[in-house]
This record gives structure tokens, sequence and C-alpha cells, in this order.
């Protein structure tokens, strides 16, 4: 794939298949699915199909699926569909922001502390809580460090608490646990449009509508729907690249972190390859503002993200960082998409080793 | 013991102020880092990790530092 620039943001363009597709569903699928005429037995038709589409490669059923339109409600649509007053909220400190908004407006919470790899330590799940009146917000991997969790060893320890997953990061690269009442997935994961959330919610959970409504419908159903059938598109050809992309975009982040570390002192990579998504790394470099090192790349063509709080609106520091004890300044954080080329990552090597030997002068 | 003052300044300046003066010091020794930065003992912490040296905070803007490390 052509770049104007190195695009190392967390955000990609929407795939070229997708982009086809989107424009042929708006020709297509513009007429409203519940009403009765041809037309719109036609848009239903669509809608079901990228529902099936969907749904297979998220290896869940279609009738396991809602899509909404807001994707920032996804994770309040799965948590607390499930979350009743008297309930217990488990979350961790590495959550999304939306989380920590969840849990302070509930009741009975408890935050659960991260070790310096960015993981929940399974013995840290308190006992007390590992009981059906308690819904655990499980964060299947981190999108700005790519640090994985130990989902399996956590869904044990568990017991009987309710499992609403966090994928919005990862979309399906990590497969659904053996154990889950609802997942939250992102389209935008998958080189899909913005503004399409997928919530699954398993035949037996006990989930209901957390909004005020009126009538059967689970969700608000108000999702554009040629915004479905792109995603439905970008999720199958993202998924069939993903077989090759994946192993390569790990070799490529190995690649980065090793000659980073060799080649500038005082680093910070935040977590470990091992425990990560293969396309996400996390880079502090000691004595270096976190902004001065974004605009140096930006200056030579090169896009990328900063967890530091001197690039943040509200002059916080990414509260990921801090929960791992990791350097807060001199941040910056990047995202190999797929097509991303090795000349892009050795440009990109030779920019920041440049740019942080130029700032610490 | 020496005080580095950095109160008013924002995190990599503090930073950069104790491990330049850290450097100064012989192994064992301390300066004492005041420094009024909200994040200042995050980053402390990771400095000291990272270079393996030593921080104790005092106060929410007074802060011990040893040096640990023979190769600051």
């Amino acid at each position: 794939m052509a770049h104007a620039i190195s695009n190392f943001q967390l955000e990609s363009p929407l795939h070229p298949k997708a982009r086809e597709a989107l424009a042929d569903a708006i020709d297509q699928g513009w007429s409203d699915p519940g009403k009765l005429s041809n037309q719109n037995a036609k848009a239903r038709i669509l809608r079901n199909q990228a529902l099936d589409s969907i749904a297979e490669q998220l290896a869940v059923t279609p009738s396991e699926l809602e899509i909404i339109g807001e994707p920032l409600l996804g994770n309040y649509f799965a948590i607390a569909g499930l979350l009743h007053a008297e309930d217990t909220l488990i979350y961790s400190a590495v959550d999304r922001k939306e989380i920590f908004a969840i849990a302070q407006s509930h009741r009975k919470t408890i935050e659960l502390p991260v070790t310096n790899m960015g993981q929940i330590a399974p013995e840290d799940f308190p006992n007390s809580a590992a009981t059906p009146d308690s819904v655990f917000a499980l964060q299947v991997a981190n999108g700005e460090t790519g640090t994985i969790q130990r989902i399996e060893e956590l869904i044990a320890i568990s017991g009987s608490a309710r499992i609403a997953c966090d994928y919005s990061s990862c979309g399906p690269r990590i497969a659904l646990p053996s154990r889950w009442e609802s997942a939250y997935f992102d389209a935008k994961s998958w080189q899909g449009p913005e503004g399409i959330g997928i919530i699954a919610i398993a035949e037996a959970a006990a989930w209901a509508n957390p909004l005020p409504h009126i009538g059967a419908a689970r969700t608000p159903q108000s999702v554009s729907l040629p915004l479905i059938l792109a995603a439905a598109v970008a999720l199958e050809v993202w998924h069939e690249e993903e077989k090759n992309e994946s192993p390569r975009l790990r070799s490529l982040s190995e690649k980065l972190r090793q000659e980073i570390s060799a080649t500038v002192a005082d680093c910070d990579i935040a977590g470990d390859l091992n425990s990560s998504l293969p396309h996400i790394t996390s880079l502090s470099f000691l004595y270096v503002q976190g902004e001065e090192l974004l605009r140096r790349l930006d200056a030579v063509g090169i896009a990328v993200d900063s967890g530091s709080a001197c690039t943040a609106e509200n002059l916080q520091p990414s509260h990921v960082l801090a929960a791992m004890g990791v350097l807060t300044h001199g941040n910056i954080r990047i995202t190999l998409h797929h097509g991303v080329s090795e000349k892009e990552v050795n440009e990109l090597i030779a920019a920041i080793t440049k740019a942080v030997a130029e700032l610490r002068q | 013991m020496e005080e580095i003052n950095c109160i008013g300044l924002c995190c990599p300046q503090p930073i950069i102020k104790i491990a330049k003066a850290i450097a100064n010091v012989s192994p064992g020794d301390s300066l004492i880092l005041l420094a009024d930065d909200p994040l200042i003992l995050l980053d402390l912490r990771a400095w000291a990790r990272m270079t393996g040296n030593e921080v104790t905070p005092i106060s929410e803007t007074r802060f011990k530092v040893t040096r640990r490390n023979q190769n600051v």
C-alpha cells in the first residue's frame, strides 16, 4: 500500500476494498431495512448478509450481534447491560477512560493494578469478587502498549463473575475466550469505517439494554447501513491479510525494538513483545519532551502518537504508562498497519535515532 | 545536602537537571530535588529504575535522590 506520509498513528485509512464497498452500499443500501417495500427488502438482505459475515469472522452467531453507531458507547453497552446496581464492577488501571467513567457512576467497584509489563496478576483478583454478583470488565489487549492480558488465567480465577471483554483495540487478532458474556469490537481495529461499534452478547447471558427504551430492540438501531456493509467487507479482507501480516508485523516490531534499544540509550519500552499485539510499540526516551519528538518526526513526514502529558489536551500523561510505571515523558507510540514496508520502518528507526540525539544535545 | 531547585519546571527538565547533578556526587551520596510538576514522582521513579539510582519521596515536592550507579 502506498503512503503519502509514513503513518504510524493508531488510525488508518479505510481499507480500499471497504471503500469500494461503501460507495456501492451508498447506492444500494440507503433504504430502511425495517420497512416493507422491495427496496426495503433489498436493504434488509444486504444488512443480514453483512451481519452473517461479521458474525462468522468474529466466531459468534448473527443473533449474538448488535451494531451501534457510537463506538464510544460500546463498552457501556457491553458492561452496563450485565451490571445491576448492587453488583461489583471489577476493572483494571489500564482500561479505557470509558470504563473509568462507568466505574465512577457505580457504587461498588474494584480497580485492579497491573504489573510493570501491563498485565493484571491473577492473584490480585479478589476471591470475594469471584461471584455471580460481579462483572469483570476485561480488556483483552491494550491499545497504547499492545499488552495482552493473561485472559484464560484471569477468567479461571474470576470464578462465576460475568465477563465483559473489551476487544476494541485488538479486534479478532485474539479469539474470544472460553467464557464470556459480552464483548465489544470497534470496526476501526480492522481498517473498517469510523462509527461502527459491534457488541457480541452471548446467547446465555442475562443482558438487558441499559438505555431507557420502548420495545424489544436491544440497542438503538440507528446505525448507517452502508457503514455496516463497509465494516463487513473490511473485516473479511483484513482477516485474510492478517494471516500473513501478523507474523510480518511482529518481525518488524521486533526489529524496531531491538534496533532502537541498541542505538538509543535510555529508552523505556512498555511491555514485552512476547505478550503483546504484533503491531503496537510504545517507546519513552529519557531527557526528551514527547511533543518536540513528535514534531521532529512530523517534519520529516512520519506521523506517530504520544502518551506524554505535553501532547494531551488535559496535560495529563497516559494513565496506562503511569499505571505500568513506565517513563511518561518523551513517549511515542508506533502502530504498524497492514502494508507497511520494511523500508518505512528503517526510515522510522533512523528518524527516531536522529531526533532523540538532536533533542538531547 | 545539596538542593536542586526545579520548582516551576515541567518534565523532562527536572529529570535532566537531577541527572546532571547526580553525576557530580560520589556513589552512595545524595541530593535533594525540589520539584512541583505533578508528574515528577512518576518520572523520577522511572528514571531511577532505568539508571540504577534511588529516589525517596520526603514530601510532595521534596525528594532525596541517591547515586547508586557507578556509571551515571
